[in-house]
């Protein structure tokens, strides 16, 4: 087992070394940098640029560049973003804690719709409730999540003259404005999720409520709530939960779109005005901790395969 | 219509007062940054919604307009733009000229002090704007006090500014654009920059509470502030926002009472909003199409006069903004009466299809050709107008192929002078000069973006700074404009009118020209 550890992590670190290397390097390959942004249209002062260039390091070589910034990086020290002025370590604590906090309210919210709605459907396949839920988890997994966005907001202000603050705020800062912030973002995003469950449950219900175990406790006569609730929920758990895991990998990446239809300050939005600002120290760290976050899940569930399955162990 | 805000009639007038003033005007603080409402109470808070955000909050440093947007509320130049096209003194009280032109004396405002609690002296005038006008500190600003050779500071309430010629635009370049009056020795840290993210030390009325990228910036009523009883408003929260729909619904919602949008006919819908107040201010920006005199067949004049008379401007200006603007000739709408030419004595402004066509031939184009028209990302009144002028160039055979790129890679193109066929969209503070100059000046004077390189109209665009006599300003730059609308290294093809919303309990708000929020500082709340 140690051995596949080592060889695991010696595989993460060589994918986070590549990955670091290939963000440094694109960065570089787009046009443009932070001294144009910062100058704009105001002439073509080279002294100026050039003032600019050696603040920032830019004229420096590249492998230097990119040296300073690993040897920093190894050291915990991503630096600090070169417009904010704050360190981006903690830039991107405080934009993740906002999409953690959206990824995991809608996991939540998506988890309590979905999962009983698919029960329910594959409980009575073939109903016209099915057919309900179905149509319901089609309109769901059909409707872009930006559109549903949309319309939640304009109809909110049209049926009740109500709409979300815009100014974001912390659960620990104002817990009410809080939740009335993430309220819509998590609905758009949790009906697209919950009909993914619900789809996804159905057909483990369907499947699993025609096995002989099934249909001997319901001739044995026991109710249908321990039926359905403990026999069969229990074998659907286990697929159920290599899917939550997969929903919420698909959360977090879905996340940028809906960050900002609602102005909300998390990770996606961080990155994405850090790419159009050219502020690469943002760029670059916040990118390496989102290929860390990857590399993390998947060797956690190598090493979890490996001491489940002694094949994988041997290597 | 406010009666504030400068219609035609207020142009005029605006442009009388230029041509009738030899200095810049003595102080009147009635007239900055809006008119004072005697109802005016203080107190409350307001909350604005804006599309963009600014990156960082150093004047010195930071080009964009959503940076001066702000900015201006926290910190101040010697001077205000008003919009009328005169420099009023702001952190100066009045301006001496020497008769050569070359010594500008400035008697500063008493009782000033900056947020740190400091009193402002001229040894901070003298600090700031050596800092800005030093290219080494890497100011945008820089190039516009390139005539400026040294500031010395004889007496605790007086600055004089040596220049090495004349610069009849110095007060309007001394305003809020860039720079501004700071603490002496505050960017002795190489990190002050990044520290006006988190503290204001101008003189605004308004200071720094919070900034939160992404999300909002906060200010808060600046005690200390030199005009007395003002502002009126506690705090302002500038809340970013995703799109104009949401925009929209955050106003009837009354999560924001104010909110001004890119696309005026956005406000369309909030017409006939109960407690909802649409208003159209003319501005001081220009939408244009941009022509690289060194690209492709744009290196021939006949060429550009071609594209120039085949583009129905009004067309366009519908399409892209539903006619909330005002086809331009030379000059952006709010300085036309005081600074343009009539556009009816322009060469190449009006649609004249069978000229394009012999122009093109005559250029050795009678087929026609293919040409890359770029529009950027995010600016959405582009999308249409490029479908429409591609349409109308395509009537005389210049088949266009639009390319939409990124802010950020169409700036690294338009800094590089490599811009090709491009949409553009900017303004100006209200003076020629400033409007001018850095655009269309020959290199290394100017920054020359198009590759015009035009000797004649760089030596008008010089003598246009260095005669003071506002009469013989106007006749240069009228000069000047004819010779652009002539060569047409740029068509420009209309101003956007700026459209505000705001919630009933907003009082006083009047928008500048600029699309700067100079108007918070007057504006109160009732109820």
């Amino acid at each position: 087992m140690l051995g596949l550890i080592g060889r695991r992590l010696a595989a993460a670190a060589v994918a986070a070394f590549l990955s670091a290397l290939a963000v440094f390097l694109l960065m570089r390959a787009v046009p443009g940098d932070i001294v144009g942004q910062m100058l704009g249209q105001s002439g073509n002062d080279r002294t100026a640029e050039a003032a600019l260039r050696t603040f920032f390091g830019l004229d420096r070589p590249l492998y230097l560049q990119f040296g300073d910034w690993l040897w920093r990086t190894l050291q915990g020290d991503l630096g600090a973003s070169w417009y904010q002025g704050k360190r981006v370590t903690a830039m991107i604590g405080e934009a993740f804690g906002v999409t953690l906090q959206l990824a995991l309210m809608t996991l939540l919210v998506s988890t309590l719709v979905g999962v009983p709605l698919g029960m329910l459907a594959g409980i009575r396949a073939g109903s016209k409730l099915d057919a309900a839920i179905q149509a319901f988890a089609m309109l769901g997994l059909s409707a872009p999540v930006f559109w549903t966005g949309l319309m939640l907001l304009v109809g909110a202000v049209a049926a009740f003259g109500w709409s979300p603050p815009f100014a974001w705020m912390g659960p620990t800062e104002d817990l009410a404005d809080n939740l009335s912030i993430l309220l819509l973002p998590v609905i758009s995003l949790g009906l697209l999720q919950a009909a993914a469950y619900a789809q996804f449950v159905r057909g483990l219900m369907v499947a699993e409520l025609q096995r002989d175990h099934i249909r001997t406790a319901i001739a044995k006569g026991l109710p249908p709530a321990t039926v359905y609730g403990v026999h069969a929920l229990r074998n659907v758990l286990i697929p159920l939960t290599t899917f939550v895991g997969l929903i919420l990998v698909q959360i977090l990446g879905g996340v940028v779109v809906i960050e900002s239809l609602f102005s909300l300050p998390g990770l996606g939005r961080l990155i994405l005005s850090a790419l159009q600002g050219r502020d690469y120290p943002v760029v670059q760290g916040a990118l390496l901790f989102v290929v860390l976050i990857a590399i993390t899940v998947n060797l956690v569930i190598d090493l979890l395969y490996g001491l489940f399955d002694p094949r994988v162990r041997g290597g | 219509m406010d009666p504030w805000t400068i219609g035609r009639r207020g142009a005029l007038l605006g442009g009388l007062a230029a041509t009738a003033l030899p200095r810049p005007a003595q102080a009147d603080d009635d007239l900055l940054y809006g008119p004072r409402d005697p109802e005016a109470r203080r107190g409350g808070r307001v909350t604005v919604g804006s599309l963009i955000e600014p990156p960082a909050l150093d004047p010195f440093r930071q080009a964009a307009d959503a940076r001066i947007r702000v900015s201006v509320l926290m910190y101040q130049g010697l001077f205000f733009e008003d919009q009328s096209g005169v420099a009023r003194p702001l952190l100066a009280t009045g301006a001496e000229v020497s008769p050569d032109g070359r010594s500008w004396t400035f008697r500063l405002r008493r009782g000033v002090k900056f947020h740190t609690g400091a009193a402002m002296s001229s040894a901070d005038v003298k600090y700031s704007y050596d800092f800005m006008r030093d290219a080494r500190n890497g100011s945008p600003g820089a190039g516009d006090l390139s005539s400026v050779e040294a500031i010395e500071a004889p007496a605790e309430d007086v600055v004089v500014f040596r220049l090495s010629r004349p610069n009849a635009a110095l007060p309007m370049t001394l305003t809020n654009k860039y720079g501004a009056v700071v603490p002496k020795d505050f960017f002795a840290d190489p990190n002050s920059g990044t520290r006006m993210n988190e503290i204001s030390v101008g003189t605004g009325p308004f200071r720094l509470k919070q900034f939160r990228p992404n999300s909002v910036l906060v200010m808060e009523r600046f005690d200390g502030y030199w005009m007395s009883g003002q502002p009126y408003l506690d705090e302002i929260t500038f809340a970013v926002m995703p799109n104009s729909a949401a925009m929209a619904v955050a106003l009837q919602s009354r999560r924001i009472d104010l909110a001004m949008f890119s696309r005026p006919q956005d406000t369309q819908p909030l017409a006939n909003v109960a407690g909802l107040s649409v208003r159209r201010w003319p501005s001081l920006n220009q939408k244009t199409v941009d022509l690289d005199c060194n690209y492709g067949p744009l290196k021939d004049v006949r060429v550009r006069q071609a594209i120039a008379n085949a583009i129905d401007r009004k067309a366009v200006m519908d399409v892209s903004i539903a006619g909330y603007g005002q086809v331009i000739g030379t000059m952006v709408a709010g300085m036309q009466e005081a600074w343009g030419v009539p556009i009816a004595e322009l060469p190449n402004q009006t649609v004249d299809l069978d000229r394009a066509r012999k122009l093109l031939a005559d250029a050795g184009h009678a087929g026609g050709f293919d040409i890359d028209l770029t529009t950027i990302i995010g600016y959405d009144w582009m999308d249409p107008a490029a479908v429409t002028i591609a349409e109308q160039l395509r009537r005389v055979g210049i088949r266009v192929n639009i390319r939409r790129i990124e802010l950020g890679v169409w700036i690294r193109n338009f800094r590089a002078r490599e811009m090709g066929f491009t949409f553009n969209d900017w303004g100006t503070t209200p003076d020629p000069s400033l409007l001018f100059y850095r655009h269309f000046r020959a290199a290394p004077e100017g920054a020359d973006f198009r590759n015009w390189n035009n000797a004649r109209a760089s030596a008008l665009l010089d003598r246009g700074q260095e005669v003071s006599d506002p009469a013989q300003r106007r006749a240069i730059y009228a000069e000047f404009q004819k010779i652009l609308a002539e060569e047409v290294p740029t068509i420009m093809m209309f101003s956007s009118d700026l459209l505000t919303v705001n919630t009933a309990r907003l009082r006083n708000y009047a928008q500048h020209g600029t699309g700067w929020y100079f108007g918070l500082a007057k504006a109160w709340v009732s109820g």
